[in-house]
């Protein structure tokens, strides 16, 4: 078979199992409603400027303005500040702003930062993962014991101390999370190369006298990049709970910041005078990332030969 | 394992004295109304300060030859670690010293109680969860505990321990109190709580334990309804694993060629997903314990803060606020052991307990 | 119409009769048995031959109820003992199981249960029913104490442990700790009749510390247990190497002059049915082409197949290179019409891919599907 007809037949193949999977992805009701949110989540993220004045959350109130005033639900809790006129749905923060507004607002600045630290967590634990599996030996052996120093901590303390020693800012707040979630990928990401170098097109091209880099960069890591992209589909919810618990705990950069764990944060001085504080902005990361942690699940299932039937 | 210990200490002290000031080591000791002599002896007693530096002066403007080095810091703290000897740190300690070893190991059994009690809950609501998933497969029960533990992953624990305390204290009220109490770890204003349950001895320094060895039951009742949420909040967040785990093995372990033998032997179902698949299911499960363990502690920081429990993680975010070092230090350094003995136990339960690699 | 009995039912221990059965897998519909019928009478020891895929494992699975959850069976009976096998609910096919089927697999390695020891696989055979393993457990041992009594003095306790266990026969009724004494010690002795060395020690060791044919051994005890009215052996010897083979056949052949119970052989080796059994079926693509006794079958093999099948064992009396049968197995997806073996039949008409042809007797006790010979 010509070289043409070969890759004709190959994509063939992958475009009907790319339509049975889809096929299996429609049957599936809750894989569905987890594509339904993740989706709905972008793009709320990337209407939300529209929706939501952008400057509005630097505005902060001089005096303490938590209220409620939605009619259709009332908390168990004494001392209900007056909202004077305005209808919020959810409520007001302590300083005054809308926590529906700033929800909205909150959405793409979380999403952003997840993206980014799954990018860069993605592109160390591709490049570690693969040098160390492809190497061999001393390599090898080096960056698994840094994985294990690393993942031998609770990720939370290292991220504390990380942001403690470095200051308070968004990109420290990043910087904790990547540091915390690479050992995973680099740990992934060799498994997969590991189990990839030993296929016979690998050796054939080492018999052609094609350079390492070459073989690597060029052929193995695409094919067993595969996983890596599923599994980041899957932890940009997990990364969300993450920095929120981080920002929750009051390791943020500003506490006006619309984020939904930093706006959790008021919510624990004012407990039992405002919960809402604490459950809408809770509750709006439990759907995000419950929406791509579904998909992610349905769409490993799907591709697992082990449970196909 | 000594050397993964080794370098995380080395880790966190490169962290911590390499990227802050030197004058940071020295916050528990210095007090203001010392003279400046005063503060560089310190400074030199503690290691920070060589023997050579003229003034405290120079020393906090970092002048070339005041500071040590940081590797002789490092041996020097190292040696000190080693002896136990962990300095003194910023936060109160329970009965009033300051010895940062103290402080920490006197908050630490709250902790321990409290992940322990976690742990447990953890196994039991997440295995059975696991076996009804994989016997049920894409039946009802199968996908709800799908979402049980699907969600439990994706739930904020902030978010989760704070719905229980909206439950089971603003909601559900006897008599004016909530159901369970709202803070620390001993119930004092709650329904279902005693209230003044008196006094025990601290043997070991947990309370529920404490209050057993002491026959206090009104004492241990308090405790447990302290307990229930915060731990049920640690379980449910970090059971996902565990039943996905439990699930997946169980139904690879169903696919085995010994299950048609079994059922082909007539054994009932019931006894065949006990004694054989449960056999072969549960020991690749019990690896995962090292992660739970990961798990648990850091979650335990986020939920001790959500419920004012009095352990070592709400103490670790007031240390982090006030940059106490030791304490941070020896809170990595503690969960680092507790995690790397814990892998090891495990890699020695698991050869005890699968014939296979015994002989 | 499929293979008529030659007796009234009262003597066939099994009779299948027209069995369909297909799987739903993501390719498809597989269309794995077309209407299959055999009987086997009490006592003989039954070859089923055939190539890999054309559906022998599958029939022994469907007689014991052990389908996997997408076959469904479309059509048919399986008569055990004058019971519908394909009627009964799922607790009761667990029973029969239990106490009427005993089926032996192909690998022992990874049909045995790694990490508990040969004897609590065996214990836990009677610990699932007691009640029906009383009268087992108690007369073997029973026997034992007889054997042991029949000679020098009479030992006071086995002559009150006889008394207790007699009255215990009559009573239905045992103890836990005894039913486990007795469980064990009738294990062990079963152990013994399989001829493995040592039975004491086999039975507290793990499946990996024993070789091949020992394991199978251990099997066919575990399928002795029970004491079935119907053993089904699906290519027990394939994992073998000769000599343990033989072994094991001629020893399945005395337990089952033994015991009394018939036997359905699942082979696709020729030389084995030769060796041991009574009759033999062939089957081929999910049909039974030809149901003959052993020695008339390669006296005068009549189905194309069957001759196509004996030409091509390689002997060591004749010079020439054994033939093999062109083409290869069918894909059941989309089967031949008619006849399924019609495409590489050597002798095939214009009838064969019009319908399947009927099982008629073409000698006595002879039957053949192939329209050469009528139907």
């Amino acid at each position: 078979m010509g070289q043409t007809e070969k890759n004709s037949v190959e994509s063939r193949r992958r475009h009907s199992e790319l339509r049975f999977a889809l096929h299996l992805l429609r049957q599936n009701p809750i894989v569905m409603a987890g594509l339904v949110i993740s989706v709905a989540t972008v793009v709320l993220a990337l209407l939300s400027n529209l929706l939501v004045n952008g400057a509005s959350w630097h505005q902060q109130a001089l005096t303490l303005r938590l209220c409620w005033n939605n009619p259709a639900f009332s908390w168990p809790v004494t001392n209900l500040f007056n909202c004077a006129g305005q209808v919020y749905p959810l409520g007001t923060d302590a300083y005054g702003r809308s926590l529906l507004q700033m929800i909205i607002l909150a959405i793409p600045i979380d999403l952003q930062i997840a993206l980014e630290v799954v990018a860069s967590a993605v592109a160390i634990g591709v490049i570690f993962g693969s040098l160390a599996a492809y190497m061999g030996g001393l390599i090898d052996e080096i960056i698994l014991r840094i994985t294990d120093i690393f993942l031998a901590v609770p990720w939370i303390l290292l991220a504390i101390v990380l942001i403690v020693v470095l200051g308070r800012s968004l990109t420290t707040l990043t910087l904790a999370v990547i540091i915390t979630w690479w050992p995973w990928y680099v740990r992934l990401m060799r498994s997969q190369v590991i189990g990839e170098k030993e296929k016979l097109y690998v050796e054939r091209l080492r018999m052609m006298g094609a350079g390492w880099p070459r073989i690597l960069f060029r052929h193995v890591i695409p094919n067993s990049i595969y996983p890596i992209l599923v599994q980041s589909t899957l932890d940009i919810g997990s990364v969300i709970l993450t920095v929120s618990a981080l920002t929750f705990i009051g390791l943020t950069p500003n506490p006006l910041l619309p984020e939904l764990g930093n706006l959790s944060n008021q919510g624990i001085e004012y407990f039992f005078t405002a919960p809402w504080l604490i459950v809408f902005p809770g509750l709006t990361i439990l759907i995000i990332s419950l929406g791509f942690n579904l998909l992610g699940d349905g769409i490993r299932d799907i591709f697992d030969p082990r449970l196909r039937r | 394992m000594v050397f993964v210990l080794l370098a995380l200490s080395i880790l966190i002290f490169y962290l911590t004295r390499g990227l802050l000031p030197p004058t940071t080591a020295l916050a528990p000791y210095i007090n203001p109304r010392l003279t400046d002599a005063g503060k560089l002896s310190i400074a030199r007693a503690v290691g920070v300060a060589t023997s050579t530096c003229p003034s405290f002066t120079d020393f906090a403007s970092l002048q070339s030859g005041c500071v040590t080095p940081l590797w002789t810091q490092y041996f020097f703290w190292l040696k000190n670690v080693l002896v136990g000897n962990w300095g003194y740190t910023l936060l109160p300690g329970i009965s009033g010293t300051e010895s940062t070893w103290s402080v920490f190991f006197g908050r630490f059994p709250y902790t321990a109680e409290l992940d322990i009690v976690a742990a447990v809950l953890t196994f039991l609501i997440g295995v059975p969860l696991g076996i009804v998933s994989a016997t049920h497969n894409n039946k009802l029960p199968d996908h709800l505990s799908r979402i049980v533990s699907l969600g439990g992953y994706s739930i904020p624990q902030f978010w989760f321990g704070a719905m229980l305390l909206i439950v089971f204290v603003l909601y559900l009220r006897i008599g004016g109190l909530g159901l369970l109490p709202a803070s620390g770890a001993l119930g004092t204003t709650c329904a279902l709580c005693f209230g003044n349950p008196g006094n025990i001895t601290a043997y070991t320094g947990v309370p529920l334990l404490d209050a057993l060895l002491s026959l206090n039951l009104p004492y241990f009742w308090d405790s447990v309804v302290a307990i229930i949420l915060p731990a049920l909040t640690l379980a449910i967040t970090s059971l996902g694993l565990l039943t996905r785990i439990v699930r997946s093995n169980m139904m690879e372990v169903l696919r085995q060629d010994y299950i048609t033998m079994a059922r082909s032997k007539g054994l009932k179902e019931r006894s065949i997903i006990y004694s054989h698949a449960l056999r072969n299911a549960i020991l690749p499960a019990i690896t995962v314990a090292g992660l739970l363990v990961t798990y648990l502690i850091g979650g335990s920081v986020i939920v001790e803060i959500v419920f004012s429990w009095p352990g070592v993680g709400s103490a670790a975010l007031v240390a982090a606020d006030v940059l106490d070092i030791n304490f941070l230090e020896l809170f990595v350094l503690v969960a680092g052991v507790i995690i790397v003995v814990t892998n090891l136990v495990v890699d020695i339960l698991y050869a005890v307990l699968d014939p296979r690699i015994r002989y | 119409m499929s293979q008529p009995n030659t007796q009234e039912g009262g003597d066939d221990v099994l009779s299948i009769q027209e069995l369909k059965l297909k799987f739903h897998t993501y390719a498809g519909e597989v269309s794995a048995l077309d209407g299959i019928g055999l009987s086997i009478k009490k006592g003989e020891l039954f070859g089923l031959v055939g190539e890999s895929g054309c559906g022998k494992s599958v029939t022994a699975l469907a007689i014991a109820g052990l389908l996997p959850p997408n076959a469904e069976i479309t059509g048919g009976d399986v008569i055990l003992d004058g019971k519908n096998v394909l009627a009964l609910k799922p607790e009761e096919m667990r029973l029969a199981r239990l106490k009427d089927i005993a089926m032996i697999f192909q690998d022992p390695m990874t049909y045995l249960n790694p990490v508990l020891t040969i004897g609590s696989q065996m214990a836990e055979i009677p610990r699932a029913e007691p009640k029906l393993f009383i009268s087992i457990l108690v007369t073997h041992r029973l026997r034992q104490i007889d054997k042991q009594v029949n000679g020098a003095k009479p030992d006071p306790g086995l002559l009150a442990e006889r008394k207790a266990l007699a009255h215990a026969l009559d009573s239905q009724n045992l103890r836990r700790k005894e039913m486990d004494q007795l469980t064990k010690s009738y294990a062990i002795s079963l152990l013994k009749s399989v001829r493995l060395p040592e039975p004491e020690k086999v039975y507290k060791m793990y499946p990996f510390e024993l070789s091949g044919g020992m394991r199978q051994r251990v099997m066919i005890a575990m399928a002795m247990m029970r004491r079935p009215k119907l053993l089904l052996a699906d290519e027990i010897t394939t994992a073998l190497d000769v000599t343990v083979q033989a072994q094991i056949l001629h020893l399945l052949k005395d337990l089952r002059s033994e015991i009394n119970t018939s036997v359905l052989l699942i082979t696709h080796d020729l030389a084995i049915v030769a060796e041991v059994c009574d009759r033999v079926a062939v089957m081929y693509a999910g049909n039974i082409v030809e149901v003959a006794e052993v020695d008339e079958l390669f006296r005068n093999p009549l189905h194309p197949y069957t001759k196509g099948l004996l030409a091509s064992v390689p002997r060591a009396d004749l010079a020439k290179t054994p033939d093999s049968i062109e083409g290869s197995v069918p894909d059941l997806l989309s089967p031949p019409s008619g006849c399924r073996f019609h495409p590489r039949c050597p002798k095939a008409f214009e009838k064969c891919p019009s319908r399947k042809p009927s099982m008629i007797a073409a000698a006595p006790n002879h039957y053949v599907s192939c329209f050469l010979y009528g139907g």
